[in-house]
């Protein structure tokens, strides 16, 4: 039986007036990847960067490891181990490839920073070749190489990644989502990624459709076919951006 | 050519007084994106306990005076400045206010506490020594070598060390630094704290060459306000330039023009800076 480690409960989010997430629950198990999927605007973002303490809660609860956290800051839920790789403004653009990765690792116990820098550069050997060079310089596909590298670079009890693979050419867009499975199975930390691409279906185990900031389903991926799946997510994603 | 000499010295040296509150300025600005206008009159408030136990011992009383103004910075920055910041970001006139108001809050204290209108530091002059002919107290040169130093010095921490490349995060992207756990609260009451001793030391140091009154402090602030405008506020060395540049005006001004016109002239040149390249001389990357 794996641990349950987050735990949200009737969730809902507002910015002003208007409500981004209504009243979503779900929990991530130690061993798997959740990916929640959904159109542009369906509060994937929200959901996550909540979860991460960056916006408090309209309603409802967010537990972490059995304990709530509301009223946590976003710097103690990092030290407790919650670790955002956020969709937009996620490098220090005035900083080297290296020094983000560094930053990235600020609370990884010294001892594993080095070897944790070399698990980014074998999982991007694009990051080696650039490592003295200034993040604002990246090009876009880059750029998002260096935040997943800066979130891999944390010791996570839990990863919550936005849209990894946005802006990748399909190889990358490949290898990058194998690459959480792997992160997943060496680390043994529940990883939640909010993507719209369809290949995520082929590394998550549980998905979270959302649309206009409600739950759509909730879903096993082993349990359907995955066709059916294709079929769930298809009408969720009226455009579907490449097969 | 000696005309031209002294003035260069003197220019160097007034630059180096003048850079001092800029550097405060532009720290505390450069990472929090406050403008911090009490930082003169909390330099005036440190510089009168200096002066107050300088009998005793004159090295401890300027410690003592610059601890009393990291203090002050790193308390305010605690417990007032970051959590208004926290829930109204970016509001440039509500900290216009609160920072001014701040400011009148300790000159006040100072009138309260030191019953003394106006008083003269007298610093030990360190001996003296002739540079290209001109003369010079070790104090000045003091002010000249402590600027370059600090400027030395911050650029070190960082670019070199842990701590120093997270306050660099902290003031490029402060919700990703929050993200990857840096302690951006304590970031911000440091460069508060360090800020609002560099405005200490100018005031002591403008204490041993001139007067110090109560309303010192907000000629240090704006003086150095200005300034690290026309450098491009936030930028320090920007503000390096604009304080040499405002140093040598001042300087070769005594020759050409009497002191009344002093102000005329440097806030004049500030002016027409300001009009044809708004974000300062280098440039910023937060503009005002
Ligand atoms: N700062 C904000 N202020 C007001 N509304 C916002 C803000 N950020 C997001 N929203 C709104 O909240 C809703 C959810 O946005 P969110 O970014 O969470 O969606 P998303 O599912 O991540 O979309 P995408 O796939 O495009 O990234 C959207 O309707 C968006 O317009
Ligand atoms: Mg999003």
């Amino acid at each position: 039986m794996s641990e349950l480690v987050l735990e949200v409960r009737n969730l809902s989010l507002a910015y002003g007036a208007t409500l981004a997430v209504k009243s979503i629950s779900f929990e991530a198990f130690e061993d798997e990847i959740l990916a929640i999927v959904g159109p542009n605007g369906a509060g994937k973002s929200t959901l996550l960067e909540a979860v991460a303490g960056l916006h408090m809660a309209r309603e409802g609860s967010i537990a972490f490891k059995g304990r709530s956290l509301t009223g946590t800051s976003v710097f103690r839920r990092r030290l407790m181990g919650i670790v955002l790789v956020p969709q937009d403004e996620n490098i220090f653009p005035g900083m080297t490839v290296r020094e983000n990765l560094e930053m990235g690792a600020f609370r990884t116990r010294r001892g594993n920073v080095k070897q944790k820098l070399q698990y980014v550069f074998d999982l991007f050997p694009r990051l080696k070749e650039r490592e003295r060079q200034m993040a604002n310089t990246l090009s876009g596909g880059e750029r998002r190489m260096l935040a997943i590298g800066m979130g891999v670079t944390g010791e996570a009890q839990l990863y919550l990644i936005d849209e990894p693979s946005v802006g990748l050419a399909p190889r990358i867009v490949t290898k990058v989502l194998e690459s959480l499975k792997t992160l997943q199975r060496d680390t043994a930390r529940p990883i939640v990624v909010a993507e719209q691409n369809t290949k995520v279906l082929h590394v998550a185990q549980r998905l979270l459709g959302m649309e206009a900031g409600e739950r759509r389903f909730f879903k096993s991926v082993g349990s359907l076919s995955q066709e059916r799946l294709k079929e769930l997510y298809l009408g969720l994603c009226e455009r579907e951006r490449e097969a | 050519m000696e005309i031209l000499v002294r003035g260069l010295v003197n220019g160097v040296i007034m630059a180096g007084i003048l850079g001092i509150p800029v550097m405060g300025i532009a720290v505390i600005y450069g990472m929090t994106g406050i403008i911090n206008f009490a930082i003169g009159s909390i330099g005036v408030f440190s510089a009168y306990i200096t002066w107050y136990f300088m009998d005793r011992n004159v090295l401890l009383a300027i410690l003592l005076g610059l601890s009393c103004g990291f203090g002050l910075g790193y308390l305010i920055q605690v417990l007032l400045l970051t959590p208004v910041f926290e829930r109204r970001k970016g509001d440039l006139n509500l900290f216009f206010l609160i920072t001014n108001s701040l400011g009148l809050i300790f000159v006040g204290l100072t009138r309260v506490i030191f019953p003394r209108p106006t008083i003269r530091l007298d610093l030990p002059r360190l001996g003296s020594l002739t540079l290209l002919g001109v003369s010079l107290t070790g104090m000045r040169l003091f002010a000249v070598l402590f600027v370059v130093g600090c400027l030395l010095l911050l650029w070190l921490v960082e670019t070199r060390t842990r701590v120093g490349k997270s306050w660099r995060a902290t003031s490029q992207n402060l919700r990703l630094a929050k993200v990857v756990g840096i302690n951006t609260g304590q970031a911000f009451a440091v460069a508060s704290g360090i800020g609002c001793m560099l405005g200490s030391l100018g005031a002591i140091l403008w204490g041993s060459l001139y007067n110090l009154t109560l309303t010192t402090g907000f000629q240090l602030t704006f003086t150095g306000y200005i300034i690290a405008v026309v450098g491009g506020i936030g930028n320090i060395i920007g503000g390096m330039v604009a304080a040499l540049i405002m140093g040598m005006v001042i300087s070769f001004g005594g020759y050409g023009f009497a002191g009344a016109w002093q102000s005329v002239v440097l806030y004049g040149i500030a002016m027409v800076v300001l009009v044809l390249a708004p974000k300062g001389i280098l440039g910023s990357e937060r503009s005002v």
